[in-house]
Order: structure tokens, then sequence, then C-alpha cells
């Protein structure tokens, strides 16, 4: 964790907070949702909130029961949203109509944990009903299906039936059908539960390079946790209620990014961990200001990318760039800005609000103590 | 873009499963085929005499509405239509049905059907030459020739290689059989007997001292180059009320539907041939059912994928289709191995007509698509959220 930080995943870092203008895959927003009727209606899915950007790869754990198979199946329009808004690829699916159902199924790839091959076709033709449906040309599809399967193992299988193939080769064509038209989302119940090291690595590489090229979503139910290092978030349940909701890869890059400053050497990884999940990102452009000298201090800031300078009185005291942090006295002291901050390029900054920020310091003496130093060394 | 022909491999992939399907939809096939072939038979039968007449046109009495009623119409009035424009001929044929009583030596005597014309102008079809052959023979007094596939009972040899003449009694006189021709027997009618209109005058005492005055049909041959519709519409304003007038096709089509109406022939064999309509709509049933039973996985996988009910629909039909047609080719190669079986054991006559074919073939399709559509209630069924 004590690697450099590159640019280009600082730039993947920055771009792991959602803007205005990317709609999200998955936006599920207060969900409720409820088995049986009248005196046997339970309650399933307790207020769930999820919201997962284009080419995130999520992984959602938790116990038998806990409801992760039933959001799954609302994600997947398999059930009917009863209470909350779920929107999946822009699409609300609370009232959805069955001709919508239908037109968005053909936007999401299923890989289901039983392979569901028919019998009566190879795994080529198996993989040939997804590009069928969405009328992709043979010269298209055909060629792609081939290498798909090929890579996936099954060169010299290509046209045997399921009965001539193993159960994990069996499991592979039916992740070659789930994802061979590249939908917009694609979700995998344990897709490599009956597979190989290598060929579970292989479906997972294909996975992200989905996830990188074409900004597909990738949900996994798995407990297969020899995959889980290519998360990007991980949900887990319990009991119906989203339990963790957790950036993997976006805290991994931030944390990486924090010990690269003094200030947050001194914290344990745990720590870390902890309080780069509680960052927002927020960008302000060339020129304007981040803070007002005598407005009320309420964040505590730390400079991802660009160039701000410190004004006090009106007077440019300093600069700071990437890796600096301002906004701290005023939370430290409970009194109004100090001074004002302007960027002086685009700016991003990773913000912790008074009370995360408060908590730290609490937790940690030394970071407390450390904190001191760099406000005396600023002095 | 190729389609995957699923509905056809679906269908093809387990052979036992097809095996057992195609047997069963073409037992249904042979079934139907039975029934309708015995219906069609038993009216056909009552009807043959009718295809062998040689005319274009029948004249009878107006108020004889079955063929077997014997009302009769004066001789005159065949006159009368023979000097009709446009007609070729028009012959008188007697028949006597219920007054004519063939006895054997030692036999019991029977009811016999009996029918006479001019030799010199046959009014039947002489399809084999059996009546320009034998008609040296009929000339003769007391003389008749018996159809060969009158029941056995009357006690004469018809067989090929029988020896003639053999004697017996009509109505008390003796009587000749000088040879055979061949007709049909049905319900009302055990055998045939055909006889110079001489000799049919001599045995029938009956019909008044002139019998021959009195006609049963007139057989009318018209000039095949003149508007049949307008030689009819002469003949019916110089003819008047007192004879009716029909085209042979209609007194064909007359005589079924009076035996179709008279006679439970029609309820009891449209019961059997929906009996196996129904037994095919079971079995059809029942392999598409299990065929959709066995891989509901796969079918809801591809509810999921996107595939829409309409699919589904099609995909079933398709196979119903496909079913009708390996059960039905079978199915009727074996009816026509039975028809032929059939026909020389009860000298009935089993055609089996495009048309009629065609009907079987159109009750076999629509007996395997209405089981797809009561099968596809299970595809409906299927719930892809069951797959997580």
């Amino acid at each position: 964790m004590n690697t450099e930080l590159s640019d280009q995943q600082l730039d993947e870092l920055l771009a792991t907070w959602p803007t205005d203008n990317v709609s999200l895959s998955i936006d599920a927003d207060h969900v409720n949702h409820f088995y049986g009727t009248g005196e046997m209606r339970k309650q399933v899915l307790f207020d769930n909130v999820l919201k997962v950007r284009p080419g995130e790869i999520v992984i959602m754990t938790g116990p038998s029961g806990s409801g992760k198979t039933t959001l799954l199946t609302l994600i997947g329009t398999l059930r009917s949203v009863q209470e909350g808004s779920l929107k999946v690829l822009g699409q609300e699916l609370l009232g959805i109509t069955p001709t919508a159902t239908t037109e968005l199924r053909k936007r999401i790839g299923f890989i289901f944990q039983a392979h569901n091959l028919f019998e009566s076709l190879t795994a080529f033709q198996n993989v040939r009903m997804a590009t069928e449906l969405l009328g992709i040309p043979d010269e298209v599809a055909n060629p792609k299906i081939e290498a798909t399967l090929q890579r996936l193992g099954l060169g010299a299988r290509i046209h045997y039936r399921p009965k001539a193939l193993s159960g994990g080769q069996k499991q592979r064509v039916a992740v070659a059908r789930g994802l061979i038209h590249e939908p917009g989302l694609i979700l995998a119940d344990e897709p490599t539960a009956a597979l190989d090291e290598k060929s579970g690595r292989e479906v997972v590489t294909i996975f992200q390079e989905l996830a990188q090229q074409k900004k597909c979503t990738i949900v996994i139910v798995t407990h297969d946790n020899r995959i889980l290092d290519v998360a990007d978030r991980i949900v887990s349940m319990v009991d119906g209620r989203i339990v963790t909701n957790s950036l993997i890869r976006r805290n991994e890059l931030l944390s990486q990014f924090l010990t690269q400053i003094e200030l947050f050497r001194v914290l344990n990884t745990t720590a870390l961990s902890k309080i780069a999940d509680r960052f927002d990102l927020r960008k302000f452009e060339s020129g304007s200001e981040i803070i007002r000298q005598g407005s009320v201090g309420r964040e505590f800031y730390v400079i991802g990318a660009g160039q701000v300078v410190i004004e006090i009185d009106g007077r440019q005291v300093n600069t700071l760039a990437q890796g600096s942090f301002f906004g701290e006295m005023a939370l430290i002291h409970d009194q109004p800005r100090n001074a004002t901050v302007r960027a002086l390029s685009p700016v991003s900054c990773f913000v912790l609000d008074k009370d995360d920020f408060q908590k730290v310091v609490q937790s940690s003496s030394s970071f407390e103590e450390e904190l001191r130093r760099a406000i005396f060394a600023r002095l | 873009m190729t389609q995957i022909p699923l509905a056809w491999n679906n269908l093809t992939y387990d052979l036992r499963r097809l095996v057992v399907a195609v047997s069963g939809i073409a037992f249904a096939v042979v079934l139907m085929f039975q029934q309708r072939g015995f219906q069609h038979a038993l009216f056909d039968s009552t009807v043959e005499i009718v295809r062998q007449f040689d005319c274009d046109f029948v004249l009878l009495h107006p108020s004889r509405f079955a063929l077997s009623v014997e009302t009769r119409f004066d001789r005159s009035l065949i006159d009368v239509a023979a000097s009709q424009p446009g007609i070729v001929s028009v012959s008188p044929l007697y028949v006597e049905n219920l007054a004519a009583r063939l006895q054997r030596e030692n036999q019991k005597a029977r009811p016999i059907r009996v029918l006479a014309f001019d030799l010199d102008r046959p009014v039947l079809l002489d399809r084999a030459q059996e009546f320009s052959s034998q008609r040296g023979a009929l000339r003769a007094p007391a003389t008749a020739i018996m159809d060969r596939l009158s029941r056995s009972d009357y006690g004469f040899e018809l067989g090929a290689g029988s020896k003639f003449p053999q004697a017996g009694e009509l109505n008390g006189h003796t009587l000749q059989i000088v040879g055979t021709f061949t007709s049909g027997r049905d319900f009302a009618h055990t055998g045939n007997l055909i006889m110079s209109q001489e000799n049919f005058a001599g045995y029938f005492a009956h019909r008044g001292s002139r019998p021959l005055e009195q006609v049963d049909l007139g057989l009318v041959k018209t000039d095949p180059k003149l508007d049949r519709a307008k030689i009819e519409a002469d003949l019916r304003r110089a003819l008047g009320n007192e004879v009716s007038i029909l085209t042979r096709e209609a007194l064909i089509e007359r005589e079924i539907a009076l035996w179709d109406r008279s006679t439970p022939i029609g309820v009891i064999f449209t019961v059997g041939t929906l009996m196996g309509f129904v037994v095919g709509v079971i079995i059809c049933y029942q392999v598409l059912a299990t065929a959709i039973a066995d891989h509901i996985g796969e079918f809801a996988t591809l509810k999921a994928m996107g595939y829409s009910n309409l699919y589904f629909v099609r995909l079933t039909i398709e196979q119903s289709i496909y079913l009708a047609g390996l059960g039905f080719i079978p199915g009727a190669g074996l009816s026509w191995v039975l028809f032929q079986f059939n026909a020389s054991f009860t000298a009935l006559p089993m055609l089996m007509t495009i048309d009629r074919v065609l009907v079987v073939l159109l009750a076999t399709v629509a007996m395997c698509v209405l089981s797809g559509i009561l099968a596809l209630r299970k595809l409906f069924a299927a719930d892809p959220a069951s797959l997580f």
C-alpha cells in the first residue's frame, strides 16, 4: 500500500465519484419487498439503497436468506418492485409494463448458477440464442462466439452438446451466453463456483474487460473469495438490510493516496480505510472560492488534483498543491474560517465533514499530534 | 441471420420420446381415418349404383325422395324428354327392391334389388365390359347376371372360376344366373341382379298389364358441346311438375344427405372421429407438456434473456406442426393399407380421396396445435425469478 499512486490510478480514483452527467446503472432508492399476502406477509427487504455506476463490478455477499437473491431478481426485472424506486439502466422498474420488461431484459445478461443449457443445442448454438434475440448478424456474432468460447477453454468442444461437456465447461458456456451480447448490466450468481482456479480467473478477467472497456456493470453474488479482488464495491446484506456498501477499489486507491501524505501516515490500515470510506469528492472550477474567510467551517479538504491559493484579508499568503490539506483550523478550534481558499486551476478535493474529522482526531492521539506539527510547520 | 432450429432440435433430440409421440399421433390418425373411412364407405355404398349411371341428368318422380321409395312415372315422359334439343338419349331404368325375392334350391328366399334396362342401350358404365360381353346370354328368357359382391347367403357361387348358369327362383319363377357383374352392397341391399327389360316385365306382374309403362328412373345423356344449364332449363319447361330433374352429382348428394339425416351413422362415426381427435390431443399434449416440464429451467432462462411470449407461442406451434406432419405420414400410410384390407373384407367402397385425406390432415394439425396451446400454459408459468 505504500507504493506510489500513479497518475492513471489517481484519475481512476477521481472518476469513482459520480458526476451529474453519468446516469447510474442501478439506482435503488428505499426499496422494500414482501413475500406472501395477508397474515403471511413477511418483509424480506428493508429500505435498500444502492447506487451503482456504469462499469462498476459489485460483489454481493451475505448469508442465505439475507435478501441478496431477492434484490438481484428485482434488479434483473424477474420480480416486480413493490415499494420504493428502482431504476436499472435508466428504466424505472416500479410499475413497468411487460413489453418494457422484455425490452429491458435484452440489455441485461444473466448468468445463473444452474447452467440451463438446451441439451438439444451445441455449446455454440446455446450462446447463439443470446445474439439471435438481439438480431446481431451472423458475420459479427459467429466469430465472436467462437473467440469467446475459445478463450474460456472450450476450443475443441465448441460444437459439442452439453451432454459431452463437464460441469465446469457447461458453466463456462452459460457465462459466455450471459455476456456475449455485451449487455449494459450482467447479473451473475456464483459464476465461478464450478470452475477451477484458472478458468475462474479467465471469467473474472473477461468481466473486468467488459466493465472497463464497455462500461458494463457487473453484479456478482458469490462466496468465492478468490475473486473478491475484482470488486469495485462490496455490498453485504443481513436480514434484508444492506449492512455494508463500500467502494473497495476507491478506498484502496484513496488510502494509497492518503498514505503519501505525512499527516495520514500515522494511521493504521484499518483506521485509514475507515476514514477513506467517509471522504467525498468535490470539484471546483479555476478561480472559484472553495472556502471564505469568516464563514463557518464545516469541512476538511485534501487536494487530489490542482492548485489553490490561500488569501488572508485579500492578501495571498501561500499556494497549495496536490497532497496538501486545508480547513482543519476552523474544525479543531470551532472558529470561523481564518482565510479564503481559491482554486488556481480546476481542483478536485477529497472532503471530510466536521464530525468525521473530529472522530479521527479523537480516536488517534498520534494523528492529533501530527496535525499540530503540520499546523505549526505551516506557520 | 440464420435461425437456430430450436423447435426441431428439441423435438428430435430425445429419439425415444419422439417415437412415442409420433406413434401416438399416428394412432390417432389411423383412428380418424378408419372412422371417417367407414362413414364414407357406408354413404358411398348407398350411392355406388348412382355413380355407375352413365348419364348427366336423372329423371325421377317428384315424390321419390329416396331411391328406395318406389314411386314411378309414366314412360311417355321419357319420350317427351328425348325430343328436347341438346338431348342425346333418355333411357328408362327399371328397379325392384321390395317385391323381388331370390331363392336357390334348399335356401331361404331373400330380397334382392333387380335392375333392368334395354340391353341395346346399357345405362350403366360398362367399366369391365361386363354388359357388352354378356349381352347375348341376357337376351335369353329367364336369365340374369348377379353382382359378385352380393352376400354369400344367397347360396350362389359368384367368385372367380365359378361355373354358370346356376339355377334359382325369382318370385317363384325359374331364373338362370348366367354370369356376374360388379357393383356393391349397402345397408338396404344385400345383392343386385341385372336383366333385360323384357325378362323384367315377366317377373313383376304387380306392375300392371304393361309393366314397362311405369318407369323408375330416366337417365339423360346430353350433348357435351352444349350448355348444360340451358338444356336443364329447357327440360324443366318441357316436363313441368310431373317429373324431377337432378344432375347425377346432385342425386348423389341428396341421397347421402338423406342417409346422414335419417340414420345415426353420421353421429356415430363423428363421435368416433372425435374420439380419435381427443386421444390425439391427449397424447400430443402429454409429449409437449413433458418436453416443456423437462426443460423449464432453459425456457425460464430464455424468458430472463428477453424472449417474449410470442416467441414461445411460435416455438410451440412450430413443434405441433412438425409433430402433426411426422405422425400423419405413417398414420396415413397404415390407414391406406387398412382401407385395402377393409374393402376386401367388407365389400364396402373404402375410398381415400384427396379431399378426405386433407380433412384428416387438417384435423391432425388442429389436434397438435390445440395440444400445443394447452401445453403453452405450462410455458407461460415458467418463472425466471426461480432461477437465482
